[in-house]
């Protein structure tokens, strides 16, 4: 019986899962979307990685938590590595391409920039409260303009002049779409500019006073879209990798990192029949009144958090 | 005998740099002091509710600690800076302090101070003037002032040492912070990031518990245009501590001028050592926080880790 680790990347829009071996190789990976209800998605990603792993003779010995939700989702899970999906991501991009010296990420509904040297993360940005120039941003123009956000890089690609499009803030950029394309502006030229929007804001944003230097890797949700990687690449100068697991770094990273946690306990599928619950209650003993959430496997609660002081903590009963 | 007045302080923005000049000195004259609680989220609620949208984070907080305490005290105390020297001024959050509080809470006595150097208002002449404005004794009002400014000279002394001790005794990974102290003492602002750092086996290393003389002069080496006093003794930290620490960590309130202007210049400007911006707001959820924090850390063990193995 082979060992596998699981890693699960639960982000705002899609959950993603790989199942790697003891030599690093992704035997099984999944995909799907979040649909703003982590629990229910973990359990379909499980489902399916099941499936794909039946007839392997496979026994996952480790797990690791990564996203948004990972808090959520690795006590569920039970997982020996809850992290960051910086670090996730940056681990799982090493081991793909040990040379790299930038990544470019942008998801559903964050965007950041990782620097590296000699094999270490040395700096980080993220972007804080605007979602401008994220998948997000892209699907919301897409549906504007009557089309799948899929199909964007093949439309973008035959663009021989994009148009300018402002792009600081999604509501400009929205009005300003509409302008173009009343004025005459081709549609394959509308949206290449607005994948070089992405780029120049991505760019400007959260690349602002990095110093960018290659061999760059481009990942997450947006890296599918041909458009936006030949835009990065038209405006950086330099070559652009992307990976075709591009959009499971994350959770390749965190398998690794459980993989090197050196805790292994047999993981149990079974858990897809389980009955998780999330309750979120106020705590009302005192004026911060925060909000708790408690985590119920079987009705029984398994963990809590939220609370600011040992006043809030809820008993495991 | 008559009954003592009662002399509310704020417990935000310059308390926490002043606290035993302001203690010391209204409890050798005789007066109670009401102190606020620590910040909560109900201070803070109040606070935006008793200011503009555009006032500052911390400043919010200040007006929740007023609120909080207002209809308890016989007096509200407010001091008013606005400089110390040529070229040593400080936020004009702190000029114009005195006037917000009289025009929002307008029933309630004002009891302040100015130091405005320039206009030869000094230090001693504003305590002078507000113990006599408390009718106390002359003579009194003098000793009170000097007994409580050698206080607060010798607690700052105090907590530099400490500081100095445990910079020399821990192993662990430090992490300088860059402050203002009404942000990091503050429960609901800089505390959290605190004990998360605690949490995690960092030792955070504060910027304002520095020799801020010291401090003053080495700010140069970082930049020679400032005119900002808190912001000279807080970067000047940063030129102090540099061979300490393994990193640093700004926390500045949303929209804080001063800070936009000097963090960005250190985050350009020093380049030994990986750096954190956090800019905290009234919509700030824990959750960026945390990923923030955590992959900062992440990153400084990884590099400490390499270097170690190097050496």
């Amino acid at each position: 019986m082979k060992k596998g680790y699981l890693g699960v990347d639960v982000g705002s829009i899609s959950t993603k899962g790989v199942i790697i071996d003891s030599d690093n190789n992704i035997i099984a990976e999944d995909y799907l979307w979040t649909e703003g209800n982590p629990v229910v998605a973990v359990k379909q990603l499980l489902k399916n990685l099941l499936v794909k792993t039946r007839n392997k003779d496979l026994l996952v010995v480790a797990v690791g938590t990564t996203g948004s939700a990972r808090k959520l989702v690795g006590t569920i899970l039970n997982a020996q590595v809850i992290k960051n999906e910086i670090t996730a991501q940056a681990i799982g991009t090493l081991e793909l391409y040990p040379e790299v010296r930038t990544i470019f990420e942008i998801g559903g509904q964050d965007s950041k920039i990782i620097l590296i040297e000699n094999g270490i993360i040395v700096d980080y940005a993220m972007n804080t409260l605007c979602a401008a120039g994220t998948g997000s941003f892209l699907s919301s123009q897409a549906k504007r303009l009557g089309m799948h956000p899929e199909d964007f890089g093949k439309w973008a690609i035959r663009s021989k002049k994009p148009t300018k499009i402002a792009a600081r803030c999604t509501v400009f950029a929205e009005s300003d779409l509409v302008h173009k394309a009343q004025i005459g502006h081709k549609k394959e030229d509308i949206i290449a500019g607005l994948c070089r929007s992405v780029v120049l804001n991505f760019l400007n944003n959260v690349g602002k006073g990095k110093n960018i230097k290659p061999p760059i890797v481009f990942q997450g949700g947006v890296s599918k879209n041909i458009g936006v990687v030949k835009a990065f690449a038209d405006i950086t100068g330099e070559e652009i990798k992307v990976h075709k697991y591009g959009h499971l770094t994350g959770a390749f990273g965190v398998a690794l990192l459980a993989k090197r946690a050196n805790d292994e306990h047999c993981f149990d599928f079974n858990f897809v029949n389980m009955h998780f619950e999330t309750k979120g209650i106020e705590c009302m003993k005192c004026p911060n009144n925060c909000e708790i959430i408690c985590v119920y496997k079987n009705n029984k609660i398994i963990d809590s958090w939220g609370n600011r002081c040992d006043n809030g903590a809820v008993l495991k009963q | 005998m008559a009954k003592l007045d009662i002399i509310g302080i704020p417990r935000a923005l310059l308390y926490y740099k002043y606290r035993y000049l302001w203690e010391c000195f209204f409890k050798e004259l005789g007066c109670h002091i009401l102190l606020s609680p620590e910040t909560n989220k109900e201070i803070m609620d109040q606070g935006i509710n008793h200011s503009i949208d555009e006032s500052c984070l911390s400043a919010k907080i200040y007006m929740g600690h007023i609120y909080a305490i207002i209809n308890q005290v016989d007096y509200i105390f407010v001091p008013r800076f606005c400089n110390f020297a040529r070229q040593e001024t400080v936020c004009t959050k702190f000029n114009a302090l005195y006037d917000i509080v009289r025009n929002t809470f307008p029933h309630k006595e004002v009891l302040h101070y100015n130091v405005d150097v320039l206009k030869r208002n000094g230090e001693l002449k504003g305590f002078i003037k507000m113990g006599l404005a408390l009718k106390k004794n002359f003579f009194l009002i003098v000793k009170a002032y000097i007994k409580a400014k050698l206080k607060q000279k010798h607690h700052d002394k105090l907590a530099h040492k400490q500081q100095a001790d445990l910079i020399n005794n821990e192993s662990c990974l430090k992490m300088l912070i860059v402050a203002h102290p009404y942000n990091r003492y503050d429960k609901l602002v800089g505390f959290p990031i605190i004990k998360y750092l605690m949490e995690n086996n960092i030792m955070p290393v504060y910027a304002d518990i520095v020799d801020h003389k010291v401090a003053r002069q080495r700010s140069l080496n970082i930049s020679k245009t400032l005119h900002w006093t808190y912001s000279k003794e807080l970067i000047g930290a940063i030129d102090y501590y540099q061979d300490k620490i393994d990193g640093i960590i700004f926390i500045s309130t949303f929209p804080c001028g001063p800070d936009s202007l000097v963090n960005e210049l250190c985050l350009r400007k020093i380049k030994y050592v990986p750096m954190l911006n956090l800019v905290l707001d009234e919509l700030q959820g824990e959750a960026g926080l945390h990923t923030r924090l955590e992959s900062f850390i992440d990153i400084i063990k990884i590099r400490k880790n390499k270097q170690e193995a190097v050496s």
